[in-house]
């Protein structure tokens, strides 16, 4: 691929060289056949054969090199927009079309050397196709007996009639090699320029099919990955399952036992001794508060870490600033209490109900702004979620929902949602103040 | 890349504007100069290739009073080309992109430079503006600067062809001198009285006319000759059908003689055509050139035909505009004042063998009634002499009229040495020469 489009450059640059070499060459003879005829006394003579006056002698050489760096400068603009584009290749053609003119018409390929460079820009727009188009009409009229008289001066013809006739024969035949060898030269480019871009097409398919084979392996893993996360939550589910059986097992299945055979003790001393069996269920009460204890113990292993650590209401406010920091949702929070008091499978639910609706707004409603309202009026604590999100039309609810409802009417609180403007999720709880803690 | 791209761009654009300011001359160093230099070509000797010495003095005289009354313009010409080098001379200033802003040129070589579009064309120029009144020049000599239906140049001076007469063997035969409104058949009769024997050794040995072309006598019956562009010709018809038979007619009473200018200069024939400057450069005023010292003589205007009038050829000398000088604007208001300044004009009459491209300084002028009463003719009056030029013909200008008029030439011979009937060669040669024409076009 690189390699062939270094021999394309390789080939414009030579093509450059010979046409410096080809309009210098006319340019210098003209001017010699001009000088020659004023040398000679016969500048009458053919003055009377011209159709305009030609520049001055020394003139044209000189002006056609100067054209020639004009162009030399256009060609290393690259990588330009549309608008210089256009005048980059309308300057192109004026300077290429100069020195046709100061060449009497007698070569026009440095026509094709514009030509060549405007198809070397890749991009394919629409100016690109017009200024061909132009160019290749230009190159087919830019012809002595073509072009319109105003721009005629001298044919090159009547120039090289200064030299003798087998002289003139060699000059004309060498111009003809010349003009047929640019030819030549302009076609190896155009080769090796549609090789090039056939290249590049070929390349763009392989990187597209490399990369549809990669996207398919890439779904196969997520597949996988899905599958994986649903074995390992069984896994955890089990392993959790276990745990809480051998915890049971081991402190509320122990202190029963005890509790048991201390009633059984009871049952059978309590018309023998009754102070005895006073005695024993004090033992077992002391028991039961100890299995208490482990069972508190063993609940506590499963409450969220932030409630562990600090109050509810500092673990709300960095639960809800993690969220906004991790998900940049706009998430609006109000709250009227202090939230004290609550005993922990409180705390939790209320934890867990904002947890699980702000994690479903985003999740399934996708949302970007939440807002959560905590409100205590009388006995009862409302909190309300709701969200901008697409909501859903047919609330269903899912485990998470489900969960959510199952612990609330262990509370005797109710959960109440609806899909109007967003999601909206209303939870209630009953105040317990002064019961019992557990 | 983008500042790059930017650079580049100015710098092409630069280099662009550079290359075309080079080749079509830089106008900064006229912007430099304080005063605007206006060069001018001309020829050292005469235009009418007669010696007289005042060659410069009407172009000196002319760029003093011009120079007086335009401050900060500078005019200077080119001496020393002779006339027969001029046309070399300016070709090559031409091609050399040296030529003078401004430069005299026979008529004849009008279309070739104008051809090779290396003059200016004037006529809007002159239609725009106000201060050029076409109408105080000879329409003739407005019509030889004419190409192609443009204007390339104004005349500076003219001359109509006129008839020389030899008075003296006029008297000798007892013939009364011609009016000016004389015709073919008053030329053929004084043609055939004086043609004879007169010393009596068996052949002819007086004449009555020599040097009168078919072109004399085509101008002199009003025959148009080509259409305007040069791509048609009109060899049938009347007209040239009666010249020719008076060219015939005279030719046959030379029993066969080439009569030729020696014999005129030796006073043996009686008409010979002549430029009116050659007339002018040999009478004995004001130049002192007595060339034909043995017989009295006189000049007439040229003879008419029955469709024609008294006219003849206009020879004009033009002034045309480099079509790459550097001040046209200045070179043209300088031309202006050489072809229409009154005092300048009339300066012609002391200094140059022509005559004057104004009406009225031709028909005022002293120094011409001077000249014309000197030489003792009633019968040539100013106003014949401004009315041939006012009515003279005028070369066409077209490219190839020099082949063209080589193959008229050649037809009339052909005619003329031929014993068929001259309308029918005059058909033959129509076709030919046309189909020369229009294989040259197609060209």
């Amino acid at each position: 691929m690189k390699e062939a489009k270094k021999t394309s450059e390789r080939v414009f640059r030579y093509l450059l060289n010979l046409n410096f070499w080809i309009i210098m060459a006319i340019g210098i003879l003209i001017s010699r056949s001009i000088n020659g005829y004023i040398r000679e006394g016969s500048a009458h003579e053919f003055l009377k054969g011209v159709e305009a006056v030609p520049e001055m002698p020394y003139k044209i050489p000189a002006a056609v090199f100067l054209f020639y760096l004009v162009l030399l400068l256009l060609f290393q603009i690259r990588e330009e927009g549309e608008l210089l584009f256009f005048v980059k290749t309308g300057m192109e053609i004026l300077a290429g079309l100069s020195i046709c003119y100061l060449l009497d018409f007698s070569y026009s390929g440095i026509l094709l050397l514009v030509l060549a460079d405007v198809a070397r820009k890749l991009a394919d727009t629409r100016w690109k196709y017009l200024l061909i188009g132009i160019i290749g009409i230009v190159y087919l009229f830019a012809d002595y007996y073509l072009v319109p008289d105003m721009w005629k001066t001298a044919s090159l013809e009547m120039c090289l009639n200064y030299y003798r006739g087998d002289v003139r024969a060699l000059l004309l035949g060498m111009r003809n090699v010349m003009v047929s060898l640019n030819l030549l030269t302009f076609v190896a480019y155009i080769l090796f320029r549609i090789r090039e871009q056939i290249n590049e097409k070929q390349r763009v398919v392989e990187l597209n099919q490399r990369l549809h084979e990669t996207n398919l392996q890439l779904e196969e893993a997520n597949h996988r990955l899905e599958l994986y996360a649903e074995e390992s939550i069984r896994n955890a589910e089990t392993r959790e399952r276990n745990r809480l059986a051998r915890e049971i097992h081991d402190t509320l299945g122990h202190t029963l036992t005890g509790i048991i055979a201390g009633l059984d003790a009871c049952c059978m001393l309590i018309d023998a001794a009754p102070d005895a069996v006073k005695e024993q269920l004090a033992v077992i009460a002391d028991v039961a508060r100890k299995g208490m204890t482990d069972v508190r113990r063993s609940v506590k292993a499963l409450r969220p870490d932030a409630l562990e650590k600090m109050e509810l209401s500092k673990a709300l406010d960095e639960m809800i600033e993690e969220c906004r920091k991790s998900t940049k949702t706009d998430i609006q929070y109000s709250c009227n209490d202090p939230l004290q008091g609550f005993n922990q499978d409180e705390e939790e639910i209320i934890y867990r109900i904002i947890q699980e609706s702000m994690t479903n707004a985003i999740r399934h409603g996708k949302a970007d702004h939440i807002r959560i309202d905590i409100r205590k009026e009388y006995q009862m604590l409302t909190i309300t979620v709701s969200d901008n999100g697409i909501g859903c039309k047919d609330v269903k609810k899912g485990f998470g929902l489900h969960h959510m409802e199952e612990r609330l009417s262990m509370l005797q609180g109710s959960l109440h949602c609806s899909s109007e403007n967003g999601f909206t999720v209303e939870a209630k709880i009953p105040i317990r103040w002064g019961e019992e803690k557990m | 890349m983008k500042k790059r791209n930017r650079i580049l761009t100015i710098c092409a654009i630069l280099v662009l504007a550079g290359t075309i300011l080079f080749l079509t001359g830089s106008p900064v160093s006229g912007f430099l100069r304080k005063e605007t230099v206006i060069t001018i070509g001309a020829f050292s000797d005469s235009y009418w290739e007669v010696q007289n010495g005042y060659s410069y003095q009407i172009l000196d005289d002319a760029i003093e009073k011009y120079e007086s009354q335009h401050p900060g313009i500078r005019i200077e010409y080119v001496s020393g080309v002779m006339k027969e080098d001029y046309n070399e001379w300016l070709s090559e200033q031409i091609l050399k992109g040296t030529a003078p802003d401004l430069f005299f040129m026979p008529e004849e070589n009008l279309c070739e430079f104008a051809q090779a579009d290396a003059i200016e064309d004037l006529t809007d120029r002159m239609n725009d503006d106000a201060s050029f009144y076409k109408d105080r020049y000879y329409t003739a000599a407005i019509r030889s600067g004419v190409y192609e239906g443009a204007v390339y140049a104004l005349p500076f001076e003219c001359a109509p062809r006129l008839m020389f007469v030899n008075k003296t063997i006029l008297d000798q035969e007892r013939i009364a001198m011609p009016d000016g409104d004389w015709t073919f058949n008053d030329l053929y009769q004084i043609c055939r009285r004086v043609t004879k024997d007169s010393d009596g050794d068996g052949s002819l040995d007086q004449f009555g006319i020599t040097g009168y072309t078919y072109e004399d006598a085509f101008c002199g019956n009003g025959v148009t000759l080509f259409n305007e562009k040069g791509t048609e010709c009109y060899f049938t018809g009347e007209r040239i059908e009666e010249s020719i038979s008076l060219l015939e007619r005279l030719k046959d009473l030379n029993q066969g003689y080439s009569v030729s200018e020696k014999d005129f200069d030796e006073g043996n024939v009686v008409f010979m055509p002549m430029l009116f400057s050659e007339y002018r450069a040999y009478k004995p005023y004001p130049l002192s050139v007595k060339k034909y010292a043995g017989f009295e003589w006189q000049c007439l205007p040229m003879p008419a035909g029955s469709y024609g009038e008294n006219v003849s050829n206009l020879d004009t000398l033009l002034l045309a505009m480099n079509k790459k000088g550097n001040h046209k604007k200045e070179a043209y208001e300088f031309m202006k004042f050489l072809t229409g300044d009154e005092e300048i004009q009339s300066e012609i009459f002391t200094y140059s063998e022509g005559v004057s491209v104004l009406r009225n300084v031709t028909e005022s002028e002293q120094t011409l009634v001077q000249l014309l009463t000197d030489s003792g003719s009633g019968s040539f009056q100013i106003d014949t002499l401004s009315r041939a030029v006012e009515q003279a013909a005028v070369y066409p200008n077209f490219d190839g009229y020099e082949d063209a008029m080589k193959e008229v030439e050649e037809a009339v011979a052909d005619i003329l040495n031929g014993d068929a009937n001259i309308s029918t060669g005059q058909i033959i040669w129509n076709r030919r020469i046309n189909a020369i024409l229009k294989e040259k076009n197609i060209k």
